[in-house]
């Protein structure tokens, strides 16, 4: 898992992965037994959970501050009060002097209000106030109930007039009263504000408190996030690149590797096909290797056997050609009397003989270049040769036979037929191939040798007066060992072959062939081939 | 007898005799080899007027025959009229490219043989 090859490129990560705990880490997160989808649902919980937590603590922090500047407003609003107790109690005593001044009843009235403000206040200091300061509290409320007695008397003084007793009064009882009140006050407000000094303290060092540990949380938090992004991301991204890897091998050829990823999840079935595909590819391109070569073996022994079928064509050429040339020559210097008088009467078998033995060379001929065209080891071989020198041979080859059938034979080449760019023997057996055949089906009548060219091509044509060729039979005329029927072959002899190799040897030159016949009138053979061939062009 | 001589390689012995008794009637003098090799030591030996050369022979084939002849000053000028078995395989190009002054096809007309002959060496 922790292999170098598959986080080549990420030198940090491969770091991580090889020297510390988190490659065994990765490696568990990929054992899980579980699938991609849900480790990375969980993965997510997990990390929503943390921001949660986060969130709740946070708030915790929240509610805490909000409760101190509670606390803190309380005291606040308790100072002030006190404040506004000790300025009403100064109003009091205030207003009962400009009562005795003045001695009038709004003055006394004044007095009487603000001894109620004062109740009212202290009312609400003391339903605020905590209990440790209730004593204090009381002990003003005392003071308080003294000081209404005292304001009542002096009132009632003011209004009987006796202002004297009412002075000493005042300055003898309500001022030392006014003076204990304002001493318990500031005891209240002296408290408050230590309690707000300690509230202060306090808050500020909590709030230090809360912001690191906020801080160290949160850090806590985005490291563990990071953390799990990279151990899940990591048991993700070393499958792929090991597959990344593993398919170039495969790619390259090279089916020897294994996927061996600890995933039991997507990825580890994603390389398990993997390795069966390489397998299979394996096992395959073996076979074919197999194959290959034993095609190759194969293709060698063919090879070898068409050379030997190739060897024995041209032995047995030889070896054919080697006695029917001693018995043709022994023949001809037969007739040609070399060897003495020949009897008339052995005369004609002798003939029939050698027409026989011509017979036979040809049959044999035929078959021989039919097995080379087969074997595919036909080849022309390009020259420039005369179409009228083929004429002229074929016409000196035939002319004794048209003779003997009584047929008028005639060739005719047109005047402007150039000198042409072929196989002129090849062109030479194909023209005696039809015209052969033309005097062999022809009974009465002529056979006609013609040339002429059409643009680019040369066109050789065979006309004849003979039986011609019914409708049916036009199709497959060319195929091998067709003639128009068997009858034909008994009467007229030939081994069906000419009008295929004659079609062979046109096409290798580029050329077509084709009839017009006639049953009962004759037919024409024609053949066109280019008037110079180039190398390689059939 | 002292007409031309022809010397005649050829291995196999009925197309001899036909050259022998096709031969017999005439002033042409005949004298014989059996493969390539000896072909080419009777006619450096002989110097004939004329040789009739197989092209398949033992020991030496009849076109390396020719090319050697060729090379021999005694006998770079003599006429050779190079056998073939396959007129159409393109053998009378390989013979007149060895350096054969004619060829004919086997099986040939010993008509037509004699009358080559009797172009080239024409009988005294």
């Amino acid at each position: 898992m922790t292999d170098a090859a598959p986080v080549a490129g990420s030198p940090f990560g491969g770091f991580l992965l090889r020297r510390t705990p988190l490659g065994r880490l990765v490696t568990q997160v990929a054992r899980l037994r579980a699938s991609v989808h849900q480790k990375l649902l969980a993965a997510f919980l997990l990390i929503t959970l943390l921001f949660i937590v986060m969130g709740t603590l946070s708030l915790q922090s929240l509610a805490q501050i909000s409760r101190q500047n509670v606390l803190m407003h309380e005291a606040h609003e308790r100072v002030d009060w006190s404040l506004q107790a000790e300025k009403t109690f100064a109003l009091q005593m205030n207003f009962t002097a400009m009562a005795l001044l003045r001695r009038d009843e709004a003055s006394i009235e004044h007095i009487l209000r603000e001894n109620n403000r004062f109740s009212e206040t202290l009312s609400q200091i003391e339903q605020a106030a905590p209990p440790e300061e209730r004593g204090i509290i009381q002990r003003i409320r005392a003071a308080q109930d003294r000081a209404v007695d005292t304001v009542a008397d002096i009132a009632n003084l003011v209004r009987d007039d006796r202002i004297d007793a009412a002075r000493v009064l005042q300055l003898q009882t309500q001022y030392p009263l006014y003076q204990e009140i304002q001493g318990l006050i500031d005891q209240v407000v002296a408290a408050e504000r230590a309690r707000m000094d300690a509230l202060r303290l306090a808050m500020e060092s909590e709030n230090r408190h809360a912001a690191r540990s906020l801080a160290l949380r949160g850090f806590g938090a985005v490291l563990l996030a990071v953390l799990l992004g990279f151990v899940i991301s990591w048991s993700f991204i070393l499958p792929v690149r090991q597959a990344h890897d593993f398919l170039g091998q495969v790619a390259k050829g090279d089916f020897s590797g294994r996927m061996t990823v600890p995933n039991r999840d997507e990825f580890g079935e994603l390389a398990a096909r993997m390795n069966q595909m390489s397998a299979e590819l394996a096992r395959l391109y073996e076979h074919q290797r197999q194959s290959a070569a034993e095609l190759q073996a194969l293709n060698h022994k063919l090879e070898a056997a068409s050379r030997a079928k190739s060897e024995f064509l041209a032995n047995m050429s030889h070896e054919l050609r080697t006695p029917m040339n001693a018995i043709l020559g022994f023949l001809e210097m037969m007739l040609d009397e070399i060897y003495g008088d020949v009897p008339e009467h052995f005369k004609e078998p002798l003939r029939d003989v050698q027409t026989n033995g011509k017979h036979l060379l040809r049959l044999i001929n035929d078959v021989l270049d039919l097995s080379k065209i087969e074997a595919g080891r036909m080849e022309l071989s390009l020259a420039e040769y005369s179409p009228r020198d083929v004429v002229d041979t074929v016409r000196a080859s035939l002319q004794s036979l048209a003779a003997e059938k009584g047929l008028e034979f005639a060739t005719s080449v047109a005047a402007d037929v150039p000198a042409a760019l072929g196989d002129g023997k090849r062109i030479t057996q194909c023209v005696m191939n039809l015209a052969g055949n033309a005097l062999k089906f022809t009974k009465d009548g002529r056979v006609d040798i013609l040339v002429e060219r059409d643009g680019e091509s040369l066109i050789y044509r065979v006309r004849d007066t003979g039986l011609g060729i019914p409708q049916a039979q036009l199709g497959h005329i060319f195929e091998e060992f067709r003639q128009v029927d068997a009858t034909i072959t008994r009467e007229y002899g030939g081994t069906g072959l000419g009008l295929t190799i004659t079609k062979t040897f046109v096409e290798m030159h580029g050329g077509r062939i084709w009839v017009e016949s006639e049953p009962g009138r004759g037919s024409t053979f024609s053949f066109s081939v280019p008037l110079r061939v180039r190398e390689g062009q059939p | 007898m002292s007409g031309k001589t022809i010397l005649y390689v050829e291995d196999n012995e009925f197309n001899r005799k036909i050259v022998r008794d096709l031969l017999a009637r005439t002033t042409y003098r005949l004298i014989e080899a059996f493969d390539g090799e000896e072909g080419v030591t009777r006619a450096l030996a002989e110097r004939p007027d004329l040789i009739l050369m197989d092209i398949q022979l033992p020991k030496m084939s009849g076109i390396d025959a020719t090319r050697r002849l060729r090379a021999e000053p005694s006998t770079a000028a003599t006429p050779i009229i190079v056998i073939t078995s396959f007129a159409l395989s393109g053998d009378d190009q390989k013979a007149r490219d060895a350096g054969a002054t004619g060829y004919m096809a086997k099986p040939y007309s010993p008509r037509d043989l004699l009358q080559q002959i009797r172009t080239l060496l024409p009988e005294a």
